[in-house]
């Protein structure tokens, strides 16, 4: 059985293992499909980002006045961590995030929070007033954009959009043509001494830059299959004019985001 | 909505926890410690506990603000999810230690199923992915949401939460297929 072909299945089976039931051997065969299939590994971090929403909904509780007490105390006793500046040893430092990431890429807990949150949820044309009718709208215009890529040969589609959900620009991928075509749709634009710029987030390892995007309405980047392919997200960052070197990672705020579609072809 | 200044506050005040700015942890604390306490009683149930699960927290983030990466998480979820750590922490380490005295496991931490208060929710701080699922929580029926909330936060199988609960292993199965099940149709149609 295909999973990724059967997306109610692949939607229960994704929200238990976000909720951390599926587990033993269940876990691992699930673990196992999202290797092969960035269709699968969405659906979860989708259903990972949703889930740790919870940590969100409890009402706040003032704790005792004693406990920053005691915080501080500890502090004064806590040797004194030097501040290490050197590129050598923040280089070894982010090698370090990104192996640990790695490692607890598929086991629940802490990790995978931190990882799965910034799936995108395709979103709505702005002035949908209830986030159901947005719901519909997502649909509707992933449809279109699947129709018209897959009429253009297109295989890889993405709406990226605000916090507010609110669609900003359209990516194409044609991997024949090795062609990346992005169109802003929304109404940002970058101030004149900054940069939007481009990134694949490969599951468990650091994100990749895929250009720097210009000013103008329609931009083309050049793009290898490789780096596309098993991207369940893509997302825009906000960097100083020119962008910043890809080992770096985004530097700046996270402006859009959104899951990476293929095409039915 | 979220306010998007809230969020940058945040990790403007994570970075310079990274660079050792203790007034910066006093900061944070004072801007997140009460949602912080009360992830920490979803975790350990018990008030003088979660104070001792909340102190170790902040002393795990004034160690690792650095390894925090805004592109990767929200900073309220990282949080969290260090605080569901050290409560974890914490409940193993007494089981483990009650275990070596011979004493039986704790009431504490043995849960029932209470009635729960319907608080509303503060939707000014609220991001959109945390009211969609506030809302489609509250259509479950109470039973089968307690047991989606309680996996969640203190990271159980099916089977631990049976035992916690002193519950047939079916009946937690059933109660959990039925409350992920109505989750999923009203979370999918918020797309």
């Amino acid at each position: 059985m295909n999973i990724a072909q059967n997306p109610e299945l692949l939607d229960r089976l994704a929200a238990r293992y976000a909720v951390g039931v599926l587990r033993g051997g269940a876990g691992r065969r699930l673990e196992a499909y999202a290797r092969q299939s960035a269709t699968v590994r969405a659906r979860i971090l989708l259903w990972q980002e949703r889930m740790s929403a919870m940590m969100e909904l409890p009402s706040p509780e003032q704790p005792s006045p004693n406990v920053w007490k005691r915080i501080e105390n500890s502090l004064q006793t806590m040797p004194h961590r030097t501040v290490q500046s050197s590129p050598v040893l923040t280089q070894l430092q982010a090698r370090l995030v990104a192996l640990r990431q790695q490692l607890n890429w598929w086991r629940t807990g802490a990790a995978l929070a931190s990882i799965a949150a910034i799936i995108g949820t395709l979103v709505a044309v702005q002035n949908a007033q209830s986030l159901e009718g947005r719901g519909q709208q997502i649909a509707v215009l992933e449809k279109q954009l699947q129709q018209q890529a897959s009429q253009q040969q297109v295989q890889y589609v993405a709406v990226l959009a605000d916090e507010k959900s609110d669609a900003s620009v359209l990516v194409t991928f044609d991997p024949d043509k090795r062609r990346l075509v992005l169109q802003r749709v929304g109404g940002y634009q970058e101030a004149a001494d900054k940069s939007l710029q481009l990134w694949a987030l490969p599951p468990g390892q650091a994100p990749k830059s895929l250009g720097v995007m210009g000013s103008d309405k329609v931009i083309k980047l050049t793009a290898a299959p490789d780096q596309i392919k098993n991207v369940p997200i893509l997302a825009i960052s906000l960097e100083p004019k020119g962008g910043v070197p890809s080992s770096r990672g985004p530097t700046g705020p996270v402006l859009f985001k959104g899951a990476l579609l293929q095409t039915v072809l | 909505m979220k306010s998007a200044i809230t969020d940058a506050q945040l990790i403007a005040c994570l970075d310079r926890i990274a660079q050792q700015d203790s007034a910066a942890l006093r900061e944070l604390y004072d801007a997140t410690s009460s949602k912080l306490y009360a992830v920490a009683m979803r975790v350990v149930s018990n008030t003088e506990h979660a104070e001792d699960v909340l102190q170790e927290a902040y002393l795990t983030i004034w160690r690792v603000a650095g390894d925090y990466k805004a592109p990767l998480s929200p900073p309220m979820v990282w949080l969290g999810v260090i605080v569901r750590s050290r409560g974890l922490d914490f409940l193993r380490r007494r089981t483990a230690e009650r275990a070596l005295q011979g004493q039986p496991m704790d009431d504490a931490l043995a849960d029932t199923l209470a009635a729960e208060q319907d608080t509303p929710m503060d939707t000014h701080e609220a991001s959109e992915q945390a009211w969609a699922l506030h809302e489609c929580l509250r259509k479950i029926e109470s039973k089968q949401r307690q047991v989606v909330t309680m996996a969640y936060f203190r990271d159980l199988s099916h089977s631990e939460l049976a035992h916690q609960l002193s519950l047939p292993l079916g009946t937690v199965k059933t109660w959990m297929r039925r409350g992920l099940d109505q989750l999923r149709t009203c979370m999918n149609r918020f797309a």
